[in-house]
């Protein structure tokens, strides 16, 4: 067998659809069997845009000429499958005559996996979306469970290590015969009102820069400066304090059940952590939580009572008044103070 | 940690496009089931059948019950159709190296769904 003829029989049997056309009339004047396959047998006098019905001619022409290729893409059913075949036209010359060999590449595979991978990575980039949605509800509520540097570090190690905050403020709450509440009138009524009153607590104390740390029933307690230092932790705590009997004051004037809390103020240092593997809560520890605990006990109803070296700080700036020493459970013999809401003197004083 | 899909156990994406590709090719020549796509668009019934496979296996996509049904109220498919498909189905899983007990569940979890396309 000739070269020549071995030539042949490769361009019939490639898998790459040739086809040679004169350049004038864009008549054909070879194809091959892939060719053939593909697109059927072209007339003996058939032209290009018989076989190629949408081919822009002209655009052909003048590609032909200026950049010496022209490249299309053509799609056709083959029994309800779609083909995708990409075709190039490239000019050349046989003796006097000008040649356009266009070559046809069958690209439908990759087209259906372009369309696949689209397909799956918009489900995959859905699934994204919601896993981030997801995760971010969790970080909020671990974040209302703890303070955010220490979730951050919580992230980044899987453990927190007990940290010591000194000095801090501690405020404890405690409401007046919450007991009774619960048992005599419907007790979900009662739990929805409490949380509406938290849910007041912890706006105060945020605007106050107070970390609300738990709340054990219808005890609740918040720290100032923590986990962020600041020298105004006490007066943050008063503040607060204050706010939170203003609040409830105003509240009960407007509704049926009537809250009514003590208020126990307490500087000193703490530690905070995470405490618990699969249950784990974030809490603190110290002399100052002991004491503030203890404190509130001394209050009356709607009152709120301050450690005695707290007391030192406010009193330039509250109105206080002491109580004189108390025998406080721990803690030995202290002075105890009374913190007034010096608007409320302020009002008496004016009627 | 959770139990591993059948998507994930036989190679995730990479694997499975393989599947897909295989099954879109038997479908579109079945007599059967071919025909109810001679007028789809080739990427819409490549992204039919990526979820289809995707949701079988446990993959990324997942429909409801009423998505099913929905999707398919518009086709006159028969049981005829449906017991083809899942010849289809099977023989690909199998030829790309699924175990029995696996071709078994995801026919099962294809039978489940049954009463939402027939009808």
């Amino acid at each position: 067998m000739s070269i020549e003829a071995i030539n042949e029989q490769l361009l019939r049997a490639i898998g790459v659809g040739v086809a040679l056309l004169d350049r004038k009339t864009f008549s054909f004047q070879f194809h091959n069997d892939t060719f053939e396959e593909w697109f059927g047998r072209p007339e003996s006098a058939a032209s290009l845009t018989d076989v190629f019905t949408e081919l822009d001619i002209d655009a052909l022409s003048s590609a032909l000429k200026q950049n010496g290729r022209y490249t299309a893409e053509t799609r056709f059913k083959k029994k309800r499958r779609t083909m995708v075949i990409a075709v190039d036209f490239t000019p050349t010359t046989e003796g006097e005559q000008d040649i356009a060999v266009l070559v046809c590449q069958n690209i439908t595979r990759i087209r259906e996996l372009e369309s696949m991978i689209d397909s799956y990575s918009m489900m995959v980039e859905r699934n994204n979306r919601e896993i981030k949605r997801e995760k971010e509800q969790v970080e909020k509520l671990l974040l209302n469970i703890m303070p955010r540097s220490v979730y951050e570090e919580f992230k980044t190690f899987g453990v927190v290590t007990p940290q010591l905050y000194d000095p801090v403020s501690v405020l404890m709450l405690d409401f007046v015969g919450f007991t009774d509440m619960v048992a005599s009138a419907d007790p979900s009524v009662t739990v929805t009102e409490l949380n509406d009153i938290y849910s007041a607590f912890d706006r105060i104390g945020e605007q106050f820069g107070c970390e609300r740390i738990k709340t054990i029933g219808d005890a609740y307690i918040t720290v100032a400066g923590l986990p962020d230092p600041t020298p105004d932790h006490a007066k943050a705590a008063a503040n607060a304090a204050i706010r939170f009997i203003r609040y409830l004051e105003r509240r009960n004037t407007s509704h049926p059940n009537q809250w009514r809390c003590r208020i126990g103020l307490a500087t000193g240092a703490v530690v905070g952590s995470v405490v618990g593997i699969q249950k784990y809560v974030y809490d603190i520890f110290g002399p100052a939580v002991n004491l503030a605990s203890r404190l509130q006990e001394y209050s009356e109803p709607m009152q709120i009572s301050v450690q005695d070296e707290m007391a030192v700080v406010l009193r330039e700036q509250f109105e206080m008044d002491n109580l004189g020493a108390r025998s406080i459970r721990g803690f030995g013999d202290q002075d105890v103070w009374r913190l007034h809401d010096s608007n409320k003197i302020l009002t008496a004083a004016k009627s | 940690m959770t139990d591993q899909t059948l998507f994930e156990k036989y190679g995730g994406f990479s694997k499975i496009s393989r599947v897909v590709l295989a099954f879109y090719d038997t479908m579109l020549d079945s007599e059967e089931i071919g025909p109810f796509f001679d007028e789809v668009d080739m990427s819409k019934m490549v992204d039919h059948q990526t979820k289809f496979i995707a949701s079988l296996l446990g993959g990324p996509a997942s429909y409801t019950d009423n998505q099913l049904r929905q999707l398919h109220s518009h086709l006159a498919i028969q049981d005829s159709h449906f017991d083809e498909l899942k010849v289809i189905l099977g023989g690909t899983l199998e030829k790309h190296g699924f175990q029995p007990g696996d071709v078994e569940a995801v026919l099962q979890e294809f039978e489940n769904r049954r009463n939402l396309v027939v009808g």
